[in-house]
Formats: structure tokens, sequence, C-alpha cells
């Protein structure tokens, strides 16, 4: 019997199962690529052939693709990333004081006190101090994102980069790159970057406390775990399923739930072999012109998102 | 003359009440929606704030309807705000748009003889005798409170409604209907009906909703769609929420601000953290900060447009004041983004967190 997480983020999209002893059985990693609604039948796909639709106690589903995986996936829980995060590390381990969560679009730093969330925040308007900064900077120096951890540890000293904004560092890189530094120093120098940019942005005026998870996707690079320590003097933690940590959160969620309302909604894993269509249109019900979108199960309208008024769309859960 | 003015929440209804009753001709610009984002954007200088780019996308979506002069109120505070009239106009001017322009300013800036001059301007159209003008104004002055009446408590109650929805459902048709009256008159009939109607919702005694606090930059707390419609949002989950700026209070403190009578509960309550006016309504946001922990409420949520310098000073007090009372306080951002999902997930969070510390607090007890 498993309880499915599903964590549908910008750049990746992860699926998890968890036993009834709420550990990780399966785990799946997939990239987003711009279309929710293809990845997580690609999960499914895989998942479908050696898991029975019978053994899904509880289907939770987060992140920024959260709505849509549900409608799609019939979630018993739809929660924001921050509370499932939250709620994954709280589970690892229930002394952690702060953790930092480093995404492909966003990062957030929450403050646990007592079990409980009492302080959080994200980015603001655009993605600077997040994942996808570090990708882009990987493209240009044509490293694999996978090897900047290693580039940056080998290097011995850093060079200063600009972190304010993406742009702001791609110049001063560049720059630093024709002035002769290695690569190894640059890596190094736009993880610390990086890092500064997350503690003036991100966690400015936000209690840092002993313990810390590093959790998300660039927990992956080493280079950035080895800034945030160089920078907080405090010990960094990466939990063992870093990556999963959101996904892990939507199923303990969904668990718990079900416990309560004794039943699942989860419609099983056939989805995989549906064709979904989705159609977005202005409504011209009223001047507010909202852009609504329309998903479609092999032509079953299954769900609407996107009107003000409840017209189209249903109430959605929270 | 044609005139139009940029939207900003319900002032289109008092607009609509006052040009009725004066006989003068007017356009309301449809609704701010994505495309009059898009066109003001289009215009507007890239580093400019948020409001700027939606007023002139009113402003060119006005013009489509055959407007020619404008009205909007103007600002002498150190806030950019106190710019847009001039800027907009030349920007307009640029775009072979010749508008007229009529500035609202505070008497204690321009004087009160000016300011009667530039009232009576509006006017120049109507036939109608002075008395029957004063009575327009009147009815206007009226209309702008009902309907700020009636959202505030539509907003307030959502949290303790019986039927789920049943405010928010009241609160729009509301306006349907009143935006349909052709006087002031008939729409101050219609607003006290759904003020009635509010009245008589029946309440859950049992209900603790969560009680939010919505606070910031004025236009963007006001104009929901710049704010994302956070406050139908927030509806929606059940919270009550409590928003201080409206234009009714704007207009209160526009008429008591050259007798020094404006806003003394903000300034006594925001003494401690922001002494001095600053620009923009900064110290108003710390005042409201305090006065909603004082009142009760669970949390605060501060909205401001991306760079608005008053509100990043008050953003940078606020965790003082969050800290020192045990009061949580959530800062968004807004700016041209239309894609909601961050922002649900942000105010969803702070939902969370509210809801938990409260379970927490009531363990304790």
């Amino acid at each position: 019997m498993y309880y499915l997480g599903v964590d549908v983020g910008s750049v990746s999209t992860d699926l998890v199962l968890l036993n009834q002893n709420k550990q990780v059985v399966e785990k799946l990693y997939l990239r987003t690529k711009g279309k929710p609604i293809a990845a997580v039948q690609e999960g499914f796909r895989m998942l479908k052939n050696k898991y029975g639709n019978s053994e899904i106690l509880a289907a939770g589903t987060t992140g920024s693709g959260r709505q849509i995986a549900s409608t799609l996936i019939g979630a018993d829980a739809v929660k924001n990333e921050i509370t499932a995060h939250a709620v994954a590390a709280l589970d690892t381990d229930g002394d952690v004081r702060t953790i930092i969560e480093i995404g492909g679009q966003d990062s957030k730093i929450i403050v646990l006190k007592n079990g409980i969330v009492t302080d959080f925040a994200m980015n603001t308007v655009c993605a600077a101090g997040t994942g996808s900064f570090l990708d882009r900077q990987a493209e240009r120096l044509e490293i694999p994102i996978e090897a900047f951890g290693d580039y940056a540890l080998k290097a011995n000293s850093y060079v200063r980069i600009a972190g304010r904004c993406a742009v702001f560092a791609e110049s001063d890189m560049i720059h630093k790159q024709q002035l002769g530094y290695n690569e190894g120093e640059i890596i190094r120098g736009l993880c610390h970057a990086l890092v500064r940019n997350y503690l003036n942005n991100v966690a400015k005026g936000k209690e840092i406390k002993d313990k810390i998870f590093f959790q998300g996707g660039v927990a992956a690079n080493k280079g950035m775990k080895a800034a945030f320590e160089e920078s907080l003097g405090i010990q960094v933690v990466i939990p063992e399923h870093y990556n999963m940590m959101g996904a892990i959160g939507a199923a303990i969620i969904a668990k718990e739930k079900v416990e309560k309302a004794g039943k699942t909604n989860f419609k099983g894993f056939d989805l995989a072999d549906s064709v979904f269509q989705s159609k977005s249109f202005e409504c011209e019900g009223c001047s507010n012109g909202c852009e609504v979108v329309n998903i479609q199960e092999n032509e079953n309208v299954i769900g609407c998102f996107g009107d003000r008024c409840g017209k189209w769309g249903s109430k959605l859960a929270m | 003359m044609k005139i139009t003015f940029p939207h900003m929440g319900n002032v289109y209804f008092a607009a609509k009440a006052l040009f009725d009753d004066l006989g003068v001709e007017y356009v309301i610009p449809p609704l701010t929606s994505k495309g009059s984002l898009e066109i003001g954007s289009l215009h507007s200088g890239e580093e400019i704030c948020l409001p700027f780019k939606i007023m002139i996308g009113n402003y060119m979506q006005a013009i489509e309807q055959g407007a020619d002069t404008v009205l909007i109120t103007g600002s002498c505070g150190p806030c950019r705000f106190g710019e847009y009239c001039e800027l907009q106009m030349n920007l307009l001017n640029n775009l072979g748009h010749n508008l007229d322009f009529i500035v609202i300013d505070s008497p204690g800036d321009i004087g009160v003889k000016e300011l009667i001059r530039r009232l009576g301007k509006i006017s120049t159209g109507s036939e109608y005798n002075r008395l029957q003008k004063f009575k327009a104004l009147l009815n206007a002055v009226k209309v702008v409170n009902l309907i700020d009446e009636v959202e505030a408590k539509a907003r307030y109650l959502a949290g303790f409604e019986a039927n789920r929805g049943q405010c928010k459902k009241i609160l729009i048709e509301c306006k349907q209907e009143a935006i349909k009256c052709n006087s002031g008159k008939s729409m101050i009939e219609i607003l006290n009906h759904y003020l009635d109607k509010l009245n008589q919702v029946p309440i859950d005694q049992r209900k603790e909703p969560i009680k939010i606090a919505i606070i910031g930059e004025i236009y963007t707390v006001i104009e929901p769609f710049s704010n994302l419609y956070i406050e139908d949002k927030l509806m929606d989950y059940g919270i009550s929420t409590k928003r201080m700026l409206t234009p009714s209070w704007w207009l209160k403190n526009l008429v008591l601000s050259p007798m020094n009578m404006n806003q003394l509960d903000i300034k006594k309550k925001s003494k401690e953290y922001l002494p001095m006016m600053i620009g923009g309504h900064a110290r108003e946001c710390i005042g409201e900060a305090v006065l909603a922990y004082e009142e009760g409420f669970d949390g605060a949520i501060q909205i401001f447009p991306m760079g608005c310098m008053p509100e990043i000073v008050s953003k940078a007090i606020l965790p003082k004041i969050s800290k020192d009372k045990d009061f949580p306080i959530m800062t968004l951002v807004v700016d041209e983004m239309t894609g909601e999902a961050g922002y649900v997930t942000r105010i969803e969070a702070f939902v969370d967190l509210l809801e938990r510390r409260k379970d927490n607090v009531l363990s304790r007890c």
C-alpha cells in the first residue's frame, strides 16, 4: 500500500511513492519541459506496470503546476510548495529550524519553530538567486550543470561576480573570463554570487538557525553547499531525497487527509494512455476578459481554470 | 468635452453618479484587464511603476471611445505619483492625443480657490445650476462611501458567513446592479439595498476565521487587477479581510489634511517606527500594521508595485514590527506579470502559516 506525491515544478516533475512507514520506495525525477500534463503522464506510464491502482491509498500534488496535476490525477490534497517542503523536512528530522530551498524558478527560506512554520519568504519578481541563473551560466561556459559543483570545489579561490541579476552577472563573468581567470574560480564565484544574492534578497531579515536543511534541485551542486557553509559558518545538511522533498510532503499531507476522509479520489494510472488537450479562450461574459483554460481528457472536460467569477471552473480545493 | 478617468477600485461608481447627475458626457474605460496593461506597457517607460502603465492603458481604451478630457488626482508628495499627470500629458501628446487634463489636488497644495476652479471645469458642459451641481457632488461622495462600505462589509463577513460564497455573490451582484443606474439617487438606493442584504447574511457564530489586513501602496491595494484579485481569493478561502485604504478614505483624508485632522490614529500608531511622512503611504502602511495587530488580526499582507520607494522603506520596517509583536506580515511585490501561480503559492502558504499558528495557540490554552 502506497502514498503518491506529485510535485510539478517549472524545471522538474517529481513523483514519489511512500510506503506506510513514510519511506520512499520509488522516486522519479522528470523534466517538465513546459508540458506538465505530458510529464505527469510519462511518470504514470513508468509506474503503471509496477503498481496497481488499488495499491495507492492517497495522492497529493504540489508545485506551481499543482492545480492542473490535481485535476489530472484526482488528488486528495493540493498543497503549496512551502508547506509541502516544510512537512517533508520535519518528517525527516524534527529538529530542523531553517530550510533553504532553491529550485529552478524560485527560491525560498522557511523558518520553523516547535515544528511549525513561523516565517517564510520567496524571491520576488524575478528568477535571480535561483537555479535558472546557474543553468544559464553553465550553458554559457559549456559545462554540464551536473559537473558544476566539482569544478567549484577544485578551485582554491574565487572571483567576485555581481549577483544582482543574471544579466549583470553574465557581463561581469564575461569580463572576468577575458582577464584569464580559470573556469573553476569563475564557477566558484558564481556559487558565491548566488548565495550572496539569496542571503541579501530572499533571506533578508530572517533568522537562520541551526539545523539547516538545503533542498531543491540546486542542492545537488556541491559548490553551493560549500558556499553556503562558508558564508553562514554553520554546517548545512542536505537530506537524502533533497530533490523530492516537495513530492514527499505532498504524499504525507495526502496520507493525513485520506486518513481523515476515509477514501481517496485517485483516478488511477490509466490516464497515462488518455489523450489530454488544453484549449484557452478569452471569456466574453463581462469586461474582466478572463483567460480561461479548458482541460479535456479524451474529449471530456475535466477542468477549467482562470475565470474569476466561477462561471467555468468549479471552486478549487485548497 | 468627453471626460474619462483612470480606474482605481470602486471610483467608477462615484464618477458615473457624478457625471450622470451633472449631465456631462463621459467615458468609463473598460475595467482594467490584461488588454489595458498590454497597451499601457507598450507606451510607457519600462522603469515606471505598474499603476502608471495601467492608467495609460485605461486612457488609451477610453480615447478609442472618444474621450478628450482626463480627470485625475494629483499629489505633491515625494513619490512618483506626483509626476504622473505631467508625464502622462506628455506621453499622450507624443502619441498624438491632445487631451485636456483636470488634476484634482489637495487644497493644502494648490489652494482652495484653485481647487474650486478645477472642480468647476468638470461641470463646464453641464446645463444645471450651482445647487444641482453641488447636489451631484454630494451624491457622488455618498456613492463612494456606500460602495466602499458594502465592499468592506462583504470582505469582512466572508469569514463568518454560514453559507460559503454568499457574501461574494452579493458583492458581485451589487456592483452589476449599481453600475446600471443612471443617477446618483438611484445608485444610492441600490447600494443601500445591498447593504441591508449584507446585514441579513446568516452568520455562523462558531466560526473563528483567519483575519488578514491588506496594507501597502494605495493604488495596488485598491485596484483589484493590479494585485491579481487578492481579496477575492482570500474570500474564497473563507478569510476575513480588512483594507483601510479606499477611495472614500482617500477623500476623507484629502478634506481633513489642511486642518491636520487627518488619520490621527495612523499617526499615533506609526510614531514608534516611522515618525514622519516620507512620501506615498508608507506611514499609513506602518500604522495599519500596528493597528491590525492591536485589533486582533492574525496577519497582514503588504502589497506594492516594484520600485515603489515609500513602500520599500516600510518593507524594511515591517520585520521589526513583526518581531516585536509576534505578528506575521508577508510582502507581495506586483509588476506586469499576470501568471498567478507564484502569488497563489505565497498566499496559500501564508494562510497555512496563520492557521497552524492559531491551532498551536489554541492547543496551549
